[in-house]
């Protein structure tokens, strides 16, 4: 016993030795809000904010080159091989060290994506009430629900063999390394989430192998990390990440100033040049893999003619939007694609023209006389939303459309059925780089969009079936190109707007590239200090 | 007496019913937690596994009463977002707004009487003049513009103050100042019209003509009876101890009560929100009666019942 004392006592002694030699710095970054759901557990936190944080603890097989180009790079995995439509293995990287000072290993993967974390084991759940969180592991239902939208063909993981991982799915899936890429799919350890006294203490600080580790969560308040100095991608350059909870723009614009925080996050595209008027600081930002569509209810009386639908997209000059609402700094999407389709990106294809004249042909055609058509519209739930609405109705009522601005508090009154719903905002992200993370999953059988009854088309869904279920590349472009036909041309179920952007003010003497989607990349390849 | 303290407290029963069923209908009505909390991107499944899970499936009575029946129990319930107990979320937020409430009641008082006072004793003066002026600025400058004002001012300008957050003593001068500005601009207001309606009572210019001191007409005779509405202020700011700060909590980022309240309201969340109102309500409730018993401590008439 006494010997067991005394061996701890050189490691007293060295910890504050230690710390004191790490002369990393401690980075401080403003958030509007650091978890919706008050956790961290990837499949229960699917939010803008989320997104964000999950790349510094937690990382997939595949992953996504954020500050480039988009496209898959490996993570986890050091090779996949495709050993037929159904089956992908993964060899995974070797000695790779988890939060808890464990390596890494196959059965870590299939516990993190086929096994308890995110399907749980099936007990029984008490009705009307919260059953995960304080009382035991099995996930919340809706953690369930994300994960079978997330695999849905997924049938097991197999553990092959030391370091190896089979995915077998039931129906054939070209998309499986790409869905993989998704945070839901991210590797946790498993004997920590064993170890955890219950699912909400699980979930609040995951084990897994990013740069930065968890250290302290305060709900609602602050998040702080700490470097993950064995992490294998190299040696964290900050000693400690702290995020701070300031939901007001000023205020995080004001905490920059003042020299509180480094970083601070959703910065209104009008607020930047007020900032780099500072020569101290300077933001950084642009386009992510985030498209802001308008999408139709055709249950609507005036919107049921797709005439209409088509004018009130010819209307809109995107062009001038970007331009003037956000200064230039972000893109108009050709249709709901990004380039990081890659093979399924069509080059070729556009948003309907702004066309005034071709607008108002339409209209006459529609036998359209001035009905209203009611726009639900959320105070800036999205950046710049209400401006962009109230230009949008001006120029629909330049070309005779008169569209209504109603603006709603929350979700629910904007998706309330009723002759009232006509037009209403939205977003789409392209989870991964396939249409079926986008355009089939928001828009295909069992998307939002059809399980509100806003619009619906048979053709377009046994398209989507077969896009999700073709392995043939060649025809899954016809059969997406001819989707885009029918949902933004033919039938219109939304129009595309623009993309999304995000803005982030920082220190000017830091070296740091915003990323490409939402997530912050603080690793040391892209993250530096001095000169 | 006893039927003093019988009457006020079926009346504060009555009073939680009501705020516990408003509170509830209007959450319910206006909202869906389930789309809030999961936001617009949540799979479908996922969104009704959530309403299944709580219950948000079942008719609106059937929540009601079910919720009813837990709040009578002593059950208030947990927090959609995370699972937590109601009444844990917000018990850990009380000692931060507290924080923030007490010292600036301290300033309301410390601040608003003495200027009250004053301004009333050399009525018509420049400092008078000068104080309601103040005093007027005081309470018309919204909270939210008075902080923005100091932060620019001491944290982004001087640097003299942190501009946000709950780390350390300093970060609490500025909400503090925020919030006690303007209820020290309303107690001076009152305190000085209810000294000035004192002082022109025939007692006090009896107590001058039997040759009383005026320092001693001012602290035996017009203060005490100048009391009265100036506790009925002093006694709704501390009835708004714990969400008096909504405002001022949310610009300083400040993890208290009232940001627990904004947060709770926009995502829906019954429990909590039900959970706050309720504690804000028994405080106001326990405020007014305290009050009303130092009415009587104040003005011997009023305990006996009788008029003057």
């Amino acid at each position: 016993m006494r010997r067991r004392h005394l061996a701890g006592l050189p490691a007293l002694f060295a910890a504050p030795a230690l710390a004191q030699s790490d002369q990393r710095p401690e980075l401080r970054v403003a958030v509007q809000k650091i978890s919706n759901s008050n956790t961290l557990e990837t499949p229960r936190e699917q939010s803008n904010v989320g997104f964000r944080l999950s790349t510094l603890y937690a990382e997939s097989l595949i992953g996504t080159n954020w500050t480039g180009d988009l496209r898959a790079v490996p993570e986890l995995a050091t090779a996949t091989r495709r050993l037929d439509d159904r089956t992908v293995e993964f060899e995974l990287r070797p000695g790779v060290r988890m939060h808890d000072g464990r390596v890494m290993t196959a059965e870590d993967v299939a516990f993190s994506i086929g096994g308890a974390r995110l399907f749980g084991t099936g007990a029984a759940r008490e009705r009307g009430g919260i059953t995960a969180g304080q009382q035991g592991m099995e996930p919340q239902p809706e953690v369930i629900a994300t994960a079978r939208r997330t695999f849905p063909g997924l049938e097991r993981v197999e553990v092959v063999g030391e370091g190896v991982v089979r995915f077998v799915n039931r129906t054939p899936d070209v998309t499986l390394e790409k869905r993989l890429q998704q945070n839901v799919g991210v590797i946790l350890s498993r004997a920590a989430f064993e170890a955890s006294e219950n699912w909400l203490a699980w979930a609040r600080r995951p084990i897994g192998t990013g740069p930065y580790r968890v250290a302290e969560f305060r709900p609602d308040v602050s998040l702080t990390f700490e470097a993950h100095d064995e992490y294998w991608g190299g040696r964290p350059p900050a000693r400690r990440i702290r995020f701070v909870e300031i939901p007001e723009a000023a205020s995080r614009v004001n905490a920059l100033f003042s020299g509180e925080v480094d970083f601070a996050t959703d910065i209104p595209p009008d607020q930047i040049r007020s900032v780099e008027r500072n020569p101290r600081f300077e933001v950084q930002g642009s386009a992510i893999n985030n498209i802001r569509i308008l999408a139709f209810d055709t249950s609507h009386a005036v919107l049921r003619n797709p005439l209409v639908r088509r004018a009130m997209s010819h209307a809109i000059d995107r062009q001038a939007i970007v331009g003037s609402l956000w200064a230039g700094r972000t893109e108009i999407p050709r249709g709901l694609q990004l380039e990081f389709f890659d093979d399924m990106y069509l080059r070729d294809w556009d948003n309907p023209r702004h066309d005034p004249a071709e607008a108002r042909r339409l209209l006459r055609e529609a036998g359209y006389r001035g009905e209203p058509i009611p726009y639900r519209c959320l105070n800036n739930y999205y950046v710049n939303q209400t401006a962009n609405a109230q230009v949008m109705v001006e120029m629909w009522r330049a070309v005779g459309l008169n569209v209504q601005l109603q603006m709603m508090e929350n979700w629910t009154q904007i998706l309330e059925p009723g002759p009232t719903r006509g037009v209403r905002d939205w977003s789409c992200t392209h989870v991964f780089a396939d249409p079926v993370g986008s355009l089939v999953r928001a828009m295909g059988p069992g998307s939002p969009l059809q399980r509100q009854e806003e619009w619906s088309n048979a053709a377009f869904n046994a398209l989507s079936a077969e896009l999700e279920a073709s392995t043939d590349r060649a025809r899954r472009r016809v059969v997406f190109r001819r989707m885009l036909e029918i949902i933004e041309r033919e039938d219109p179920g939304y129009m595309v707007l623009h993309t999304a952007a995000t803005f982030i003010a920082k220190r000017r003497d830091i070296r740091w590239r915003a990323s490409r989607g939402w997530p912050m990349d603080f690793r040391a390849s892209n993250l530096g200090f001095g000169a | 007496m006893l039927r003093f303290f019988t009457i006020r407290l079926l009346r504060a029963a009555v009073t939680l019913t009501m705020v516990v069923t408003f509170a509830f209908l209007v959450l319910i009505a206006s909202g869906d937690p389930a789309d809030i909390i999961m936001g617009s991107d949540a799979p479908p499944e996922a969104i009704e596994a959530f309403r299944q899970a709580w219950g948000l499936d079942r008719p609106i009575w059937v929540q009601y009463l079910s919720y009813f029946s837990a709040i009578l129990s002593g059950d208030l319930g947990r927090s959609m977002r995370d699972g937590r107990d109601a009444i844990v979320l917000v018990a850990e937020r009380i000692p931060a707004t507290l924080a923030l409430t007490l010292p600036a009641l301290a300033l309301k008082l410390a601040l608003g009487i003495p200027a009250g006072i004053y301004a009333a004793l050399h009525r018509n003066s420049m400092a008078d003049r000068a104080v309601m002026v103040l005093a007027v600025a005081g309470f018309t400058i919204p909270s939210f513009v008075l902080g923005l004002l100091l932060v620019l001012v001491f944290a982004v300008q001087l640097g003299w103050l942190p501009s946000g957050g709950q780390e350390s003593w300093r970060h609490a001068i500025l909400p503090v100042i925020t919030l006690g500005i303007g209820g020290a601009a309303v107690l001076a207001r009152f305190t000085r019209s209810a000294m000035l309606e004192v002082l022109g009572q025939p007692y006090i210019r009896t107590a001058s003509a039997k040759g009383v001191a005026w320092r001693a007409v001012v602290s035996h005779h017009a203060l005490p009876n100048a009391a009265i509405p100036t506790v009925t202020i002093i006694g709704f700011m501390v009835g708004s101890l714990l969400a008096g700060a909504v405002v001022v909590e949310s610009v300083f980022s400040w993890p208290g009560v009232g940001r627990l309240l904004v947060t709770a309201v926009a995502n829906r969340d019954l429990a909590v929100v039900q959970c706050i109102l309720l504690l804000v309500a028994a405080t106001m409730i326990t405020a007014n009666l305290v009050v009303d018993l130092l009415y009587g401590l104040l003005d011997p008439r009023l305990r006996s019942g009788k008029e003057g």
